[in-house]
């Protein structure tokens, strides 16, 4: 502790300062430590009178597995991302009184506008509804596979969004902020965590076969944390930048001996000093990634009948694709990586083509991409759960919004819509075959247990063993949160 | 106005002057009626502050204030809490939320929190008091601690003298009067100077984001004179380089970008003028209370690109907000969000933006102030503006070169180029002028001739280059035989605005006839004009056919220096006709001439276009609001533009042009009584010349953030700032050339004990260079920078132009891509592949200290990228040109480069074996990577 730290006047100055005086140990501007018992009984900072937790970070270890604020249900987390907003309406949610009033307008919602313009009548969904699994939970036919696994699902019918635009609307999804450059929620995870496994990234992002989603890097960004935490974007068939040496393996080594030389040597010269140790941590770390990171990408090594079961073998190139990022997935949780973030859908390919942004001909476009997304991510779910890995991994289905009941006007498909939709979580720390919340009749408004992005994040968290109102990070004159200054814990979905 | 120190203990004695009559002393000791009210005043200390007591101050008292709202103090009352209501209007019951709370028909809302709701008959007691003026005797001695007002950096800034140092021989100016004794307080002494080629380096690194050149060792490394330390800051600051250093600091912190941001995230091609706006402004060293006022209003003084900062930020497309208005009011509220959070980050070091839905919870920023802080803004739009006279001189000298060879030609066969719709240029012999007269005779139309920009272009002297000296902004002045009455577009003062466009135009009152007159500032010596009808090329009517230019100097005599004698016919097939009667000996070559000149026009248009800077466009707002809870669907009462009430008013109103509103706000920005600003600038600057600033949250300095580790240096300097006149250079001169900063930076365990982070300076922090200087170094070590400023970026991404962005990083590298980095077109979000890595902020939020992060990615990029390789390819080319084969020289030569120094013993040997068995570029590759490369020392 330096000596400044005591002649602070004020109780906030001295948080801070003591958040300073660590970087005196720390070069990467991560939080303070010991003191974090004092500040949650000060009651400090404005909405919630529980002081802030800050990890305990080692500049030449930055992804240590650190502990959790308390015990935690899930160590590892697996976000499935469907981009471009998948239709809740053509999928998991159930509306009779839809298919009943099917083709008549929806009453209370004349002329709406909403975000591409005027909405026509009421429209079902194209696929049939059936009962699923033991819990007899109805499901659409544009999804089988994951409609058998409905027994391992507990649905939020109720997630609501608050733009109606796909930035904005993945940025808030993956950042808890609509504007750009907040960090992302494996960002906040791995900053508070760490990973089980020193050789391999501890946040990976796994761009779906046809690119990135909307909002880009976004999605897996630091925003102002720490460079350190940002998720490392690679899949199954795209590796890591760089990762790969432009020079035969001996010549390698003899570079790098020769740095970590000049580096020893050099460090030498600065007693102490905290950033010099992490520079010649990171070659290392460097150099174990090079050897374990095309490990786990060797989605061939598995076995056919694995390969089978997710539709790695399947002629359609999309899917297979994005059955060996399902693949990619369940090896990288396997081996203790935090943070997995699985993309289904891109925007490179243009509205509605790539992705579940089905404005004009919602049936033709879910037509392809519902295989795409089916086999392999119940295989993903199958897998977890006959492997074990259920138990302590958290499998997330998510999408930034919803889409309308209605058709657009003049077209056939659907517009967006923030005010209600799906969400399914499965496996650590969650019921299995539960529905929570609800839609109005049609599927337009969440009605019932209306849960907000901040509230599943808060739900993600505390799963993680992280208590949502204290992982924060000082920038820019706010003690910033994933979840801003709202979100609740959603307690009836745990198990 | 009244001043920019904090006065809300005046307003506050105001109120009271005025509620200060006297008042009935009741009689009726007990229960009274409400007659009794009805008659006599109600007492506050009796009537009202025991319901208060018995109801409400549990929850919103000294203990605990729900919703941040207190009702035992007055003052926290009028201010209202989180909802930012006030909960009392003294003499306006109907305003003040409190009373709409305790009727609330909803048990959910109303107050006290799900307890019986209060009587009527005490709900009329505070409704009659509050009527009467709201009089809380002994409210004028409140403590007004809640909102910060006595906080120190709202405290004005007063001079003081240095401290008298207890070791003068070490004091080489005031600064390290006041660092040595906060060092003699904990016991520490500074450490010894550093070593010339260290000094040298952290200079270079610091001012220029550049290792030392050759050149700069050669002649310091042996200057013995007393000075050469001065001598080297004075160069190094009279360096363009030094600019594009420290401009970066400023662009990250308006978090400049050349991407619109969200998942489009499309180029806005005409955003560098800004950037190179700031690179001339650091290295002009204008003086920061103008550069603030060019910033916020360029357009009022002429510098038009400064306004850049205004929409630096990320903006969504119009394309891609909702329909539906609630989205399109939210998007537009966030477009404003941004602009007031800049202005309180870069020049205010007040998190302003926290007061977007509430009243700020730590400082004196009410909803209210934000709201009417943002109507200074609430004119400003994200787009592309057109603006005056701004140019590439260099490829515009180029082809007015080739125009004039080629119009010269073809003059000599008799003819000119027939005359263009979009643009003319007339050359002539220098000649001194005052007038410069443009008589039209006939148009093509037979209407009345349009003209949109007469430009009059001076020769080029000295220093002084070729300008467009008929600008009003010049000092010219417009007069005309006529002009069209009662049209806004076609206007006397757009023939010299330097906006071209029929919108921008000006038309004669007489069909096909008029002159139009400019009458320079001074007599200048000129030698070409410049005209066309409509620059867009969208009308080609009244084009005048028929026409003379004259000019005259301060004698009045006329000479004609341009006409239409020989323009060929505009019309095509009247060209032809005039073809088929020149001699036929000519006709070939006059046709492909003429073609030539249009060629040559039409390229000229290509590099002068109408000048598009995404400098943010400009509109009478209208009336502005409050918004409850920052929701753009729940407008309140109406606001004035102005600063935070705390800090005075700056007297606007509605009706103020909103272009006033900026320069009034930029004004009182840069005024010496401001207590922030010069603060907040000189924390800026000593931030990155020491890695951290004395105030450690540099865009905050109210209450969340942190007290400045030398509270009375910062004051020293911002005081001093202000006094040499706002001069940046002064500042860095003072800095840097002080024994603080000459100190050694090798720690010591004393020192490590009692201040690790050497906040209290008694050593040099010596830290990690960021991704810029670490970028242009490696370039400049491998001998390749190019050091061409300005103009368009260039781009770290593969070509793409899919509607949603797809920003795939390039591998291949040339020439121009290996100028400085600052150039690189600024990508928001996306990463170059190399060097973003290095903790480079994203553009998306505001920046005002990069983190430092060390990364296993960090090592790859350095390693294995593309871009790496092949400059380790280079360096080790440009080693053999300089060394030969010694490979023993090589080394040394690379290390003498990269770290100013010779290697020792056992670092040449594992070089050597390096080098030997696998070639110098792997030592290469090697050495870029090394800390001792990578950190300012």
């Amino acid at each position: 502790m330096d000596s400044m730290a005591s002649k602070q006047p004020t109780v906030i100055g001295q948080r801070l300062m003591d958040r300073r005086s660590f970087l005196g140990s720390s070069i990467m501007g991560l939080g303070g430590i010991a003191l974090t018992q004092l500040l949650a009984t000060q009651g400090l900072l404005g909405a919630t009178s529980k002081g802030p937790l800050r990890p305990s970070i080692d500049p030449a270890r930055p992804h240590a597995a650190r502990k959790p604020h308390f015990a935690p249900r899930a160590r590892n987390i697996i976000m499935l991302f469907c981009s471009g907003a998948i239709s809740h309406l053509d999928t998991f949610d159930y509306k009779p009184e839809l298919i009943k009033r099917d083709g008549q307008p929806m009453p209370g919602a004349d002329k709406l506008v909403t975000f591409q313009g005027e909405n026509g009548n009421l429209q079902m969904s194209p696929w049939k509804f059936r009962p699923r699994g033991r819990s007899g939970k109805m499901t659409s036919d544009l999804l089988p596979y994951l409609g058998e696994l409905v027994d391992e699902m507990c649905f939020i019918h109720s997630m609501t969004s608050k733009t109606n635009t796909h930035g904005p609307g993945e940025n808030f999804l993956s950042t808890g902020f609509t504007l750009d450059g907040f960090p992302s929620i494996g960002a906040w995870v791995t900053y508070a965590l760490g990973s089980e496994n020193q050789s391999l990234p501890a946040f990976v992002a796994i761009p779906d076969p046809r690119g990135v989603p909307q909002a880009s890097v976004n999605n897996w960004g630091p925003g102002f944390l720490p460079a350190v935490f940002q998720g490392t974007a690679f899949n199954a068939t795209k590796p890591i930048r760089n990762l790969a040496s432009p020079v035969p393996g001996n010549v390698d080594r003899a570079t790098r001996d020769y740095i970590q030389m000049l580096n020893r040597r050099h460090a030498e010269r600065y007693p102490g000093d905290t950033e010099l140790a992490a520079r010649i941590a990171s070659y290392e770390l460097a150099a174990r990634m090079q050897l374990s990171v095309p490990e786990v990408t060797a989605i061939d090594n598995e076995p056919a009948h694995i390969l089978q079961m997710y539709g790695a073998d399947s002629t359609d190139k999309l899917k297979a694709g994005f059955a060996r990022n399902c693949i990619l997935a369940r090896r990288l949780v396997e081996r203790g990586v935090r943070f997995v973030q699985l993309f289904n859908g891109a925007y490179a390919m243009g509205e509605g083509v790539g992705n579940w942004d089905a404005h004009r001909i919602l049936k033709d476009q879910y037509e392809v991409h519902g295989p795409i997304l089916d086999q392999p991510a119940a295989a993903l779910l199958r897998d977890l759960k006959q492997r074990g890995l259920l138990e302590e991994t958290l499998l997330v289905f998510c999408t930034e919004f919803g889409r309308m009941p209605t058709f657009q006007k003049g077209a056939s498909g659907r517009d967006h819509n923030p005010e209600g939709f799906t969400v399914w979580l499965a496996g650590a720390g969650v019921k299995r075959g539960f529905s929570y919340g609800a839609t109005d009749p049609f599927g337009y408004k969440a009605v019932e247990n209306v849960v907000t992005m901040h509230d599943f994040h808060a739900t993600i968290l505390h799963l993680l063993g992280l208590d949502h109102e204290r992982l924060t990070y000082y920038n820019n004159g706010i003690e910033r949160r994933l979840t801003d200054v709202h979100g609740h814990v959603i307690r009836d979905i745990l198990a | 106005m009244s001043g920019v120190r904090v006065n809300t203990r005046n307003r506050m004695n105001r109120w009271w002057r005025g509620a200060s009559g006297s008042y009935v002393v009741m009689i009726a000791m007990g229960a009274f009626t409400q007659s009794a009210i009805a008659t006599e005043r109600v007492d506050f200390a009796r009537d009202v502050q025991p319901i208060f007591a018995q109801h409400c101050v549990e929850c919103h008292g000294p203990e605990k204030q729900a919703s941040a709202l207190r009702m035992d103090r007055r003052t926290n009352l009028l201010r209202g809490g989180d909802s930012a209501e006030p909960a009392i209007v003294p003499g306006d019951a109907g305003a003040s939320y409190l009373l709409t709370r305790l009727r609330d028909p909803n048990p959910e809302k109303r107050m006290p929190y799900r307890r019986p709701p209060l009587a009527e008959d005490e709900i009329a007691i505070i409704e009659r008091w509050i009527s009467e003026g709201a009089d809380w005797p002994g409210a004028e001695h409140e403590e007004d601690a809640n909102v910060g007002a006595s906080h120190w950096s709202l405290q004005p800034i007063q001079p003081l003298e240095p401290p008298t140092p207890s070791r003068p021989e070490w004091v080489r100016n005031a600064i390290d009067a006041f660092i040595l004794a906060k060092l003699d307080e904990v016991g520490l002494e500074p450490s010894p100077e550093a070593d010339r080629v260290t000094l040298i380096r952290r200079l270079c690194f610091d001012l220029h984001g550049l290792l030392p050149s050759d050149d700069l060792y050669q002649r310091y490394l042996n200057d013995r004179r007393e000075d050469w330390y001065e001598r080297l800051v004075e160069e190094l600051l009279a360096s363009p380089r030094y600019g594009e250093r420290w401009a970066q600091h400023w662009l990250d912190v308006v978090r400049y970008g050349e991407t619109s941001g969200f998942e489009v995230n499309t180029p806005r091609e005409n955003a560098w003028p800004y950037r190179d706006y700031v690179i001339r402004a650091f290295n002009e060293d204008t003086p920061y209370d103008r550069f603030i006022l060019e910033q916020l209003a360029g357009d009022a003084v002429g510098v038009h690109e400064a306004t850049g900062l205004l929409v630096a930020a990320p903006a969504n497309l119009p394309g891609q907000i909702g329909q539906d208005l609630a989205s399109m009011l939210g998007a537009r509220q966030d477009e404003l969000a941004e602009i007031v959070t800049t202005i309180g980050a870069a020049y205010m070091g007040l998190t302003l933006h926290c007061a977007r839905c509430h009243n700020h919870k730590f400082d004196p920023i009410t909803l209210k102030d934000y709201y009417s802080l943002q109507a200074i803004f609430a004119g400003v739009y994200y787009d592309d503006r057109q603006i005056p006279d701004a140019r590439d001189p260099v490829r515009l000298r180029e082809l007015l070169t080739q125009y004039d060879h080629t119009a010269a030609q073809l003059q000599s066969l008799g003819a000119r180029e027939p005359v263009n719709g979009r643009l003319n240029v007339e050359s002539f012999t220098p000649r001194q002028v005052r007038f410069v007269r443009f008589t039209a005779e006939r148009t093509n139309s037979g209407l009345e001739p349009c003209i949109d920009e007469l430009e009059i272009w001076s020769v080029a002297t000295g220093d002084a280059q070729s300008r467009n000296v008929a600008l009003a902004s010049a000092g010219a002045k417009a007069t005309a035989s006529g002009t069209m009455p009662n049209s806004d577009i076609h206007r006397l003062e757009h023939i010299n605005d330097g906006m071209y466009g029929n919108g921008r135009s000006w038309i004669s009152n007489e069909l096909g006839r008029g002159w139009v007159q400019i009458e320079l500032a001074e007599p200048t010596v000129i030698d070409r004009i410049i005209w066309g009808r409509d620059r867009d090329g969208v009308y080609g009517d009244r084009l005048a056919l028929t026409y003379r230019i004259e000019v005259a100097d301060d004698d009045g005599v006329w000479h004609t220096v341009a006409d239409s004698q020989l323009r060929l016919p505009q019309d095509a097939s009247a060209r032809e006709a005039w073809l088929a009667d020149a001699p036929a000996d000519r006709r070939e070559q006059i046709a492909q001439l003429t073609q030539r000149m249009e060629a040559l026009t039409h390229e000229l248009l290509q590099v002068v276009p109408p000048r598009r800077v995404f400098a943010g466009t400009f509109r009478e707002p209208g009336p502005w609001h409050r918004l409850y809870r920052g929701d753009p669907m729940q407008k309140r009462e109406e606001v004035q533009p102005d600063i935070p009430e705390i800090f005075g008013t700056l007297g606007l109103s509605s009706d103020t042009p909103e272009q006033q509103r900026r320069v009034a706000l930029a004004r009182w920005l840069g005024r010496k009584d401001n207590p922030l600003t010069a603060r907040v600038m000189i924390n800026r600057i000593w931030q990155h010349h020491f890695g951290t600033g004395f105030v450690d949250t540099p865009g905050d300095f109210g209450r969340m953030g942190t007290q400045p580790s030398h509270p009375e240096l910062l004051d020293w300097l911002a005081y001093t700032f202000m006094e040499r006149g706002w001069s940046i250079k002064n500042m860095h001169r003072l800095i840097v050339t002080s024994s603080t900063y000459r100190q050694a930076a090798v720690p010591h365990t004393r020192g490590l004990a009692v201040d690790s982070q050497s906040r209290l300076l008694w050593r040099y922090p010596a830290r990690r260079l960021e991704a810029e200087p670490i970028r242009d170094s490696i370039l400049q070590a491998s001998g390749v920078l190019n050091l061409t400023m300005g103009g368009p970026g260039f781009n770290a991404f593969k070509p793409n132009d899919n509607y949603v962005r797809i920003y795939e990083p390039r591998e291949d590298f040339g020439p121009g891509e290996w100028r400085r980095m600052i150039y690189m077109h600024r990508v928001r979000m996306e990463k170059d592949g190399v060097f973003d890595d290095f903790d480079r902020p994203d553009a998306g939020q505001v920046c005002t200290q990069r983190v430092r992060s060390t990364t296993a990615l960090q090592a790859l990029n350095l390693l294995n990228s593309t871009f790496m390789m092949q400059q380790s390819r280079l360096f080790a080319e440009r080693l053999q040109r300089e060394m030969g084969e010694d490979v023993e020289r090589q080394i040394t030569r690379a290390f003498q480069l990269l770290y100013g120094r010779s290697p020792e013993r056992e670092e040449l040997d594992a070089g050597m074996e390096l080098v030997r068995s696998h070639g110098l570029v792997a030592f290469c590759r090697a050495i870029f990577s090394t800390s001792e490369f990578l950190m300012i020392p």
